[in-house]
């Protein structure tokens, strides 16, 4: 005798959106597991998990990888803490500067890197020229040119698209916070800097936490930038997991060993993200 | 310490919020700023703790101009209708942190807290984070900071307006102890007058950004200067009687009631009796008005029972209609 | 810090942002030779129109613009039609252990599941149309619009519904007629987000069009940049073009945008 299938209540509110997530999100995962595993024919190996561990290229562009978050990261998230704290404390025109200073997170990434390799041009472009302009010999200054310059320049870029993320996210999380304590603190007698250390980073945490790991999130998979302003380039100088990945199963279309890498990476990023948590949790 | 304002005006847009406020606290006193929501004792509160400037007048203590000094010049105590408590510091951290910042060394700083702490009744506490407390203990906790820097003077916003009836009567007497025990002088606000009349050495009554009298809480109770001042304090209020010329003021507790005829005796009837248990209140309506009376526990009255009654002889307040002064 | 100065460094930060864009801006109104002048014009020339006419004569740029059109309304439309429904449920139904998992596709990198989306999609016949892409999309921002859908419901009072139903409403028609109004504000700027989502992305259009014909902005964009022969000023344009609506839209959205992602930094 089979029983009645009793389902929770409200399922059907929530059903269709999971069907979804769960084939292109969790299967896809699922499958790319499979595809690590397959040769060209279909059959079981494990050679393209062998390659990965003697695929120096791969470590050197999760090692690149990894450099390009923890700058980007760090720098974006002082001055965008700062941005924060500053338009926060204007007596008008809070509004206009937040929408002026949004800007370039909205902007396509694409365009964005148009923009900046447009500028980058050593002979051409807009910020050599104007250095130019004051004196400075700009011989030297290859930006995404040249091998030595071209992650920190891709780096730069980052931080101007990105850095108005994490301003909006801790600007909101300043607004969120209660005004009595910083009153308080005040009649106290603390200075401004007391104050900023004693009551607002403290409570700031749980916003500082929750950008630190949705910024660094991103910045492992980063692509899109990378992608129009060097791709890679020049040579392997700022060649990440992605586009490595991108390359192997689409210019290569090696997609065993690309699926193999997916998941390194995954693995990679989760070890991150916990080790992150982990170390914020304590400071 | 003496705290004064000097001719305080302020004004939010448009809005007057204080008008050419002037008052003296002496050291040691105790003064309640009384009145209605919105009738700006907040803001001057605030004023004196220089969280607001205000836009003419000055502020001194103990003679010195403090008028624009930041708040940590002011060596002064303020404790939040909210407690304003650190959420993220302990009951011990939130508590020395005045003396943390000013650079005292730990283990002077400790003995400090722990002995302020006992003697509030906080001991057993001092680890807690504010969200673990109950309302009576974070008001206590908020009192411990600002009592343990010896300030020159107390600032109080409605610190037991949130706390519960009975907890709201403890607190209201174990901060006139603490108070006159300190002998710091302290600003008080509320729109309680049963917490003005109780904790005060002087009341000031305030509405709509004005002083309209400033005495103790006898001469306001029994000589109030105004309409408003003789409406806004006694519970239940006083009973007012329009003649056109003049408004008569008598206090429920000064009308005779008399289920017999008597000569020169208003008469009334019974609309509805509140018996308190150690008193009752009968309320009557003489024509179109209604006048309340206190009776003595246990007096009977029937629904629409006639009565007479008259203010007690000495006991009338006469007033202005049209300036709202007292009257003689 | 004084005013004046605490004024002249936002001023600053705002010059440094907004730079790039307006140097695009003008390099898509130069003339070819003014684009590479030295010393640099930043406003001292003639402009012209001559590289938007360019863009929008070459055909593939009317499709470009009309398939990133199409994709972001459609997969906006059909993100909010699962998800908002999905943010009710698990608001009112209290399904934590459901909405961590949800949320927590998020944290997915594409580059995980590009490779085996896109032999599904080859395998469905999906690859080169804006059906598989507008499907992708649509599970992209799912979780988005769950997460934001959901913090506005939270706080929308439970007594307001049920005062509904008792009224003889049923679930759906209070949602419909009763909270969905209260939270049009949110519904709105999450609508916004994900439509700019759609239209910015690059990588999964990158890999799953193909062709011409299927193929959004940003690709359109980057092939143009991988060529040899750029023609910066088409390109500019084109860049304009594709910027401009996100613009538009987030200055509309502004105060909402903030407002949602403070919600989410309050729950965490």
């Amino acid at each position: 005798m089979t029983e009645r299938l009793r389902l929770p209540a409200g399922i059907l509110w929530i059903a269709p959106a999971t069907a979804l997530l769960v084939a292109l999100s969790v299967y896809p995962l699922l499958y790319s597991l499979k595809v690590s595993f397959s040769t060209e024919a279909g059959g079981f190996t494990l050679s393209h998990y062998a390659r990965l561990f003697q695929d120096r290229l791969f470590f050197l562009a999760a090692a690149q990888t990894l450099l390009y978050t923890a700058v980007a990261l760090v720098v974006e998230l002082l001055l965008g803490l700062g941005l924060a704290l500053l338009v926060d404390s204007l007596d008008t025109g809070r509004g206009f500067f937040r929408a002026g200073l949004l800007a370039p997170m909205l902007l396509p990434p694409v365009v964005a890197a148009v923009v900046w390799r447009l500028i980058y041009n050593p002979q051409f472009g807009v910020l050599n020229g104007t250095l130019r302009t004051i004196g400075i010999d700009t011989s030297r200054l290859t930006w995404t040119s040249g091998a030595g310059s071209a992650m920190f320049s891709v780096i730069l870029v980052d931080i101007w698209e990105w850095t108005p993320f994490l301003f909006l996210l801790l600007s909101a999380g300043l607004q969120a916070l209660p005004q009595e304590p910083f009153e308080a603190a005040r009649m106290d007698g603390a200075s401004a800097w007391r104050i900023f250390r004693d009551v607002t980073l403290p409570l700031l945490k749980p916003t500082l936490l929750l950008a630190v790991l949705l910024r660094a999130m991103d910045l492992v998979r980063i692509f899109d930038q990378i992608f129009i302003l060097t791709q890679g380039g020049p040579g392997f100088a700022t060649e990440t997991v992605s586009l490595y990945i991108y390359r192997t199963a689409f210019r290569f279309f090696n997609f065993g060993y690309a699926a193999v890498m997916s998941i390194a990476g995954l693995v990679l990023t989760t070890l991150f993200a916990r080790a992150l948590l982990r170390l914020l949790r304590t400071r | 310490m003496d705290l004064t304002f000097h001719g305080i005006t302020k004004r939010f847009g448009s809005v007057t919020a204080v008008e050419d406020f002037t008052l003296t606290a002496a050291p040691g006193e105790f003064v309640v700023l009384l009145g209605p929501s919105g009738c700006g004792k907040s803001t001057l509160l605030r004023i004196a703790a220089g969280l607001e400037t205000p836009d003419a007048g000055a502020v001194r203590m103990g003679g010195r101009d403090i008028t624009r000094a930041e708040p940590k010049d002011r060596d002064l105590a303020m404790v939040f209708q909210s407690y304003a408590l650190y959420p993220h510091m302990t009951v011990a951290e939130n508590i020395a942190y005045p003396l943390r910042i000013r650079g005292r060394p730990a283990s002077e700083i400790d003995a400090e807290v722990r002995a302020l702490a006992e003697r509030l009744g906080l001991d057993g506490l001092l680890d807690r984070l504010p969200r673990a407390l109950s309302g009576g203990q974070r008001q206590r906790v908020a009192l411990a900071r600002a009592i343990i820097r010896r300030p020159k003077a107390f600032l109080m916003d409605e610190p037991l307006s949130n706390l519960d009836a009975r907890l709201r009567l403890e607190m209201r007497a174990e901060l006139k102890h603490l108070q006159r025990e300190l002998s710091t002088v302290t600003l008080y606000v509320t729109h309680d007058q049963a917490e003005a009349m109780t904790l005060a050495h002087r009341i000031a009554v305030i509405d709509r950004g004005r002083l309209l009298q400033y005495d103790t809480p006898w001469n306001i109770y029994h000589r109030p200067a105004n309409l408003f001042v003789a409406g806004f304090l006694g519970s239940p209020p006083m009973n007012f009687f329009d003649h056109g010329e003049v408004i008569l003021g008598v206090r429920p507790e000064d009308i005779e009631v008399s289920r017999e005829a008597q000569p020169d005796w208003q008469p009334a009837r019974v609309w509805v009796v509140e018996e308190m248990g150690n008193e009752s209140f009968v309320v009557l309506h003489a024509g179109d008005t209604r006048v309340t009376v206190r009776v003595p526990a246990g007096a009977r009255f029937d629904l629409d029972q006639p009565v007479w009654f008259r203010a007690a002889p000495g006991k009338t307040h006469r007033f202005d209609p049209k300036t709202t002064e007292a009257l003689g | 810090m004084k005013t004046a100065w605490k004024y002249a460094l936002a001023a600053l930060a705002l010059a440094l942002a907004l730079a790039p864009v307006y140097w695009l801006v003008t390099i898509s109104i130069k003339k070819e030779l003014d684009q590479f002048a030295y010393p640099p014009l930043w406003w001292n020339f003639a402009p012209t129109l001559e590289h938007y006419r360019d863009a929008f004569g070459a055909r593939s740029f009317g499709r470009f613009l009309a398939n990133s059109a199409l994709v972001a309304a459609g997969s906006t439309l059909a993100a909010l039609l699962l998800g908002v429904p999905a943010a009710y449920g698990l608001a009112r139904f209290r399904w934590e252990r459901l909405s961590f998992w949800i949320l927590s596709t998020r944290m997915l990198p594409p580059i995980v599941t590009i490779v085996p989306l896109f032999l599904m999609l080859r395998e469905a016949r999906l690859l080169n149309s804006l059906l598989g892409l507008g499907l992708l999309y649509t599970a992209f921002n799912l979780p988005f619009v769950i997460w934001m859908m959901r913090g506005f419901f939270d706080e929308v009072p439970v007594e307001l519904e049920e005062a509904a139903r008792l009224d003889g409403d049923s679930r759906l028609g209070a949602l419909v007629r009763v909270v969905l109004p209260i939270v049009r504000p949110g519904l709105a700027a999450t609508a916004v987000f994900c439509a700019i989502v759609a239209w910015n992305e690059f990588l999964f259009a990158l890999i799953l069009t193909q062709t011409e014909a299927a193929a959004t902005l940003p690709v359109g964009i980057a092939s143009r940049v991988t060529q040899y022969e750029i023609k910066w000023g088409a390109m500019s344009a084109a860049g304009v073009v594709a910027m401009a609506p996100v613009l538009a839209f987030a200055a509309a959205a502004q105060k909402y945008l903030v407002r949602g992602l403070s919600l989410g930094a309050v729950k965490g």
